[in-house]
């Protein structure tokens, strides 16, 4: 908690700093227009971010075809929402294809990784990513198309700027997973099994963990998270498969942030970047380079959590 | 049956010498285009291969690391009259520093964390590339003008493609006696100990700062000087060939083929640039391509472990051993 | 063949509405018989891979070819049309260029579609003295070389052809124009448009959005703040959709004049844009709009529907069809016996003056210039009940870039 109050603290005092820098001598409204809509696009940096570390925590693997399945959920969502069915049952769909996806990957390919090196395990699913955005982009041919929701339609204005319902569905959804899971770590069988995995994996199977289960679930939680944030990617950002199985990059920014474990801490990462790649408009210098904004928030972070460390050990990931 | 004592430094200077002599005569234009870019990336992934082999140390920006190189190789190119040589050599260095600097980060991390500062890195070249693309003549520090690209100096010794693709096989060669040079001294013997127990290579005098600083500073060195070569090839670099993504994959590739060995490294680029062009050359759709690929990189992350090479060489000592055997 | 799911859907709406009756082509020589003499090899590149397809006008260049093989050839010899794709991949475009150039040694280059190929392959073709008659260029290396040619306009005439439309017939006093921010792309054409609007005393600036951003907010509301009272969308379909769903979330539709050069005009934009934008969005059309007819328009879709009948019915599909008919046109007035000569050839291209046709505003011609933009005048259609309307007819450009084409023009007495 104290740490996520400091970070809280820096992560303000930065952007407050950089706000006051940049927009020296420009209307206060406009900055505020761009503080909103930076925090669009941080929950969804936050929101990939979420899925990657609730994954990582549980079964060590970071999922780089986070970005393809979402994707595939969209594409399909879509797909379906063309071929006249009931909306909500081809969002639903779409949900359901992520989960399956990601449940199929992980139980069926993950465990022949179970012994390799995270790295390697996070190489791998690269190899499932270009599969699934390979064929995405087979079945879909590149033409110019919109994803829509009902909650785009209504807005309410903040510091100047329409908000649609839609993003503040995708701010709610990522504070209340932060928070839920969080909950169901601390109060529930499979959040105290969960954290024992994180912890160390050859002694919890020792003391009869059922990882399997544990994985499982991770892998299906996460795969909804992935379809989730594909859809929400699909209607706020672009519906490219090619666009959005990459945005992976930035979302693991937002899990670095997190050093991979505090939800919290991602949620409050994801944010910061959306916030300061936003503001970063104001600049001449580096508006064109403003999506680099994830990375370099990502590399200072990793540099702050290592501060005074000068040696690494075998296993001290 | 008496076995030659085939060593595979020995297997791989015949290799070699046996690809510079043939591939130039044998190949047209499209595949000499080919090998060139394959012996670029085979200096980038040599680089990666032996960090992670010998340090256990994840460079998931060697493409990137290969665009800088190229870039500096241009810019030089357009802005001064320097020779290739010098230019290549520049930038090579230039590489290297910045892989030092990137070894900053690494002096304190390892494993996944070290590879995703690694990431960072090749995403914030990739979005730098984009904006600023590549020098082709144009004005200003960034050097791009909006007219057909300016002439790209070759060396003096390779102006055509044939006399290049050798050039490029050459300077493989040089990599991987540099890599193996390196391992046999000093700084070979202190990252072996680095990689046991950094406490006990500390313990023991090693200046482990200075070590794993200079074997990134290598693996960049390496890197700029495949980005140059590159550069020279095709006169001009795009930036959509330097993206974060290529460098995961020259990573997984890496895996793939096999890092401990020059053969694994070699199959790497040969998956990298090689395949693609086969698969396009029969025709097959760059989608359905990118799905075989994938489904293949999985495939032989999960049955190879110790990569393609590692399986080739195990094979080749059992056989050499029933041979034994028999005698 | 590719089966796409949309593919289906699209062909069957084609057959519906183009199937009543099968119209007669009019390919080369005319003369209904096979053509069965030695091949004359031509190249054709195009890019299609994850980003996006550029197929179109190869396909249609192709369809042509055999069209033409089918009614007599070149004086009885067929055209091997041989196509390569680069998939967005600089390397793989160079790889292209050199398999049909030095393997295959082709004759020519037509149709060409593609994003990467055009800058990598400049220097290449002109080394080679091959000249390359492309059909889909999107970037500056395409339209400032002295061997490639394209029938397509490319961002920068089409956003200098938007700007101008929305100057004089819809008043727009300050124009604010996004685009990509890769050097050879936004920052060129966005860059004549701003020229343009100083050489008529009025304001322009440019917005330039990176390709890998996923914030198209921002750039909107960067755009807002220059004070535009125009914001032109020079971008790519799916950027450019994007951006104008942004647009609508603020409200924006009405509080400001919105164009686009050529990209939005695609079958699928108006169903993707939703009917917040009918009657609001300007878009310049390269060549002419599909539906014109006249009778390069009604061969040009009675040739797809019987040698291509699955290839897309678009701008680049024109563009190819056209390419491929002016390369038809020279070989069929040349020397038969200098029919494998790439230089004779190169030289027969570069001597093409004043070709028209009904597909296009203006006359197609070459010419010995480092610098080729025969197309410099288009259409302008606007969005309009899940369709398009057009709102004027034919118009050329005029801007400061356009100078040194004027010029040429003039020396080749088209002007």
């Amino acid at each position: 908690m104290r740490e996520f109050a400091v970070a809280l603290v820096i992560c303000l005092g930065g952007i407050a700093a950089l706000a006051l820098f940049l927009g020296m001598g420009k209307p206060v409204a406009v900055i505020g227009l761009f503080l909103v809509s930076g925090l669009a696009v941080g929950s969804l940096y936050a929101l990939g971010g979420i899925g990657l570390v609730v994954l990582y925590r549980a079964t060590g693997v970071l999922n780089l075809s986070a970005g393809a399945i979402g994707a595939a959920s969209v594409m399909s969502a879509w797909q379906l929402v063309e071929w006249q069915l009931p909306a909500p049952i081809a969002w639903l769909a779409g949900l359901l294809l992520g989960l399956v996806l990601s449940l199929g990957f992980g139980r069926m390919v993950a465990p022949h990784l179970a012994w390799r090196e995270p790295v390697v395990k996070a190489v791998a699913t690269l190899g499932f990513a270009l599969v699934l955005l390979g064929l995405v982009s087979f079945l879909w041919s590149d033409d110019p198309r919109r994803f829509s929701l009902p909650t785009d339609r209504s807005s309410i204005p903040i510091l100047g700027l329409r908000v649609t319902l839609t993003r503040l569905l995708v701010v709610a959804v990522a504070i209340g997973l932060v928070v839920a899971i969080s909950q169901l770590l601390l109060h529930t069988r499979i959040g105290l099994q969960m954290r024992a995995l994180a912890n160390n994996r050859r002694i919890s199977s020792m003391i009869g963990v059922p990882i399997l289960r544990v994985e499982t679930i991770a892998w299906g939680v996460s795969g909804v998270i992935f379809g989730f944030t594909g859809l929400m990617f699909g209607n706020l950002v672009r519906l490219e498969p090619n666009v959005i199985t990459f945005l992976v990059i930035p979302c693991i920014a937002a899990a670095i942030c997190g050093r991979l474990q505090s939800l919290p801490l991602v949620l409050l990462g994801g944010l910061a970047m959306g916030v300061v790649e936003s503001l970063l408009t104001l600049s001449d210098t580096f508006k064109a380079v403003r999506p680099m904004a994830p990375y370099v928030i990502a590399i200072l972070v990793l540099l702050m959590m290592n501060r005074g460390r000068l040696l690494t050990f075998q296993g001290g990931d | 049956m008496p076995t030659l004592p085939l060593r595979s430094w020995q297997v791989g200077f015949f290799l070699a010498a046996l690809l510079f002599l043939l591939l130039p005569v044998v190949l047209g234009g499209q595949w000499m285009r080919i090998f060139t870019s394959t012996a670029c990336f085979t200096l980038a992934a040599a680089g990666a291969g032996f960090i992670y082999a010998r340090l256990g140390m994840v460079s998931l920006t060697q493409v990137g690391l290969m665009g800088l190189g190229g870039w500096i190789t241009l810019r030089l190119n357009h802005s001064t009259a320097l020779p290739f040589e010098a230019n290549l050599a520049i930038a090579a260095i230039g590489t290297a520093v910045l892989g030092m600097a990137l070894a900053l980060p690494a002096l304190r991390m390892r494993g996944l964390y070290l590879a995703l500062v690694t990431l960072m890195v090749a995403g914030g070249l990739e979005i730098l590339f984009t904006a600023y693309q590549f020098p082709n003549g144009g004005a200003g520090f960034w050097g791009v003008g909006t007219s057909f690209a300016a002439e790209m100096r070759r060396p003096a010794l390779a102006k055509t493609d044939a006399a290049y693709l050798r050039y490029c096989i050459l300077l493989v060669v040089i990599g991987f006696v540099l890599i193996e040079w390196h391992l046999r001294a000093k700084p070979g013997r202190a990252w072996a100990l680095i990689r046991r127990s950094e406490a006990a290579a500390l313990a023991s005098g090693v200046n482990v700062t200075l070590y794993k600083t200079w074997a990134f500073g290598l693996s960049g060195l390496l890197a700029g000087l495949g980005g140059g070569l590159l550069a020279g090839s095709l006169g001009l670099l795009d930036a959509s060939t330097f993206r974060a993504s290529e460098s995961v994959l020259l990573f997984a590739l890496v895996i793939v083929g096999g890092a401990r060995s020059w053969l694994g490294i070699v199959l790497a680029a040969v998956l990298f640039r090689v395949a693609p062009g086969l698969l396009n050359n029969w025709g097959v759709d760059a989608d359905l391509a990118l799905v075989f690929f994938g489904a293949a990189l999985l495939h032989a992350v999960i049955t190879a472990p110790e990569g393609i090479a590692g399986q080739i060489i195990g094979l080749l000592s059992r056989l050499r051993r029933r041979n034994r055997g028999q005698a | 063949m590719k089966t796409k799911l949309t593919a289906i859907g699209l062909g069957l709406a084609m057959s519906a509405t183009a199937g009543i009756a099968q119209a007669a082509t009019s390919c080369g020589m005319n003369s209904g018989e096979a053509a069965t003499g030695k091949p004359i090899l031509v190249g054709g590149i195009h890019g299609n891979a994850a980003p996006g397809d550029f197929s179109a006008s190869t396909q249609a260049a192709a369809a042509y070819f055999k069209c033409v093989n089918a009614n007599g050839g070149i004086n009885g010899r067929p055209i091997e049309y041989l196509v390569e794709n680069d998939q967005w991949n600089p390397e793989l475009a160079a790889q292209a260029a050199a398999k049909l150039i030095d393997d295959k040694k082709v004759v020519a280059i037509v149709g060409n579609g593609s994003f990467v190929e055009m800058a990598v392959n400049a220097n290449f073709y002109k080394d080679n003295d091959i000249m390359a008659m492309a059909s889909g260029c999107a970037v500056s290396e395409c339209f400032e070389s002295p061997s490639i040619v394209s029938t397509n306009q490319g961002p920068l005439a089409s956003t200098v052809g938007a700007a101008q439309y929305m100057v004089e017939d819809q008043g727009s006093k300050n124009i604010s124009c996004i685009g990509l921010a890769i050097p050879n792309v936004g920052p060129w054409s966005c860059g004549a448009m701003e020229d343009y609007m100083t050489s008529k005393g009025l304001t322009g600036s440019s917005v330039l959005l990176n390709p890998a951003s996923p914030d198209v907010n921002s750039g909107l509301l960067e755009s807002v703040a220059s004070g535009a009272d125009t914001i032109l969308v020079n971008l790519p379909a799916g950027l450019a959709i994007a951006f104008m769903k942004a647009a609508e979330e603020q409200g924006f539709g009405d509080a400001y004049k919105w164009a686009s050069s050529t990209p939005l005009y695609d079958r699928t934009v108006p169903a993707a844009l939703g009917s917040y934008w009918d009657g609001k969005m300007f878009i310049n059309v390269e060549l002419t709009p599909w539906d014109k007819g006249g009778p390069d328009a009604s061969n040009w879709l009675a040739v797809l529907d019987q040698y291509a009948p699955d290839a897309p019915r678009d701008t680049f599909s024109q563009s190819g069809f056209l390419s491929a008919n002016f390369f038809v046109k020279t070989l069929l007035a040349m020397d038969p016996a200098k029919l494998d000569d790439r230089s004779a050839i190169s030289a027969a291209i570069r001597g093409i003056v004043g070709y028209t046709s009904d597909l296009m505003c203006g006359p197609y011609y070459v010419g010995e210039a480092d610098r080729h933009m025969p197309n410099h005048a288009g259409t302008v259609v606007v969005v309009k009940n899940g369709g398009f309307e057009t709102v004027r007819d034919c118009y050329e450009y005029d801007s400061p870039y356009f100078a040194p084409i004027f010029a040429n023009e003039a020396a080749l007495k088209l002007r």
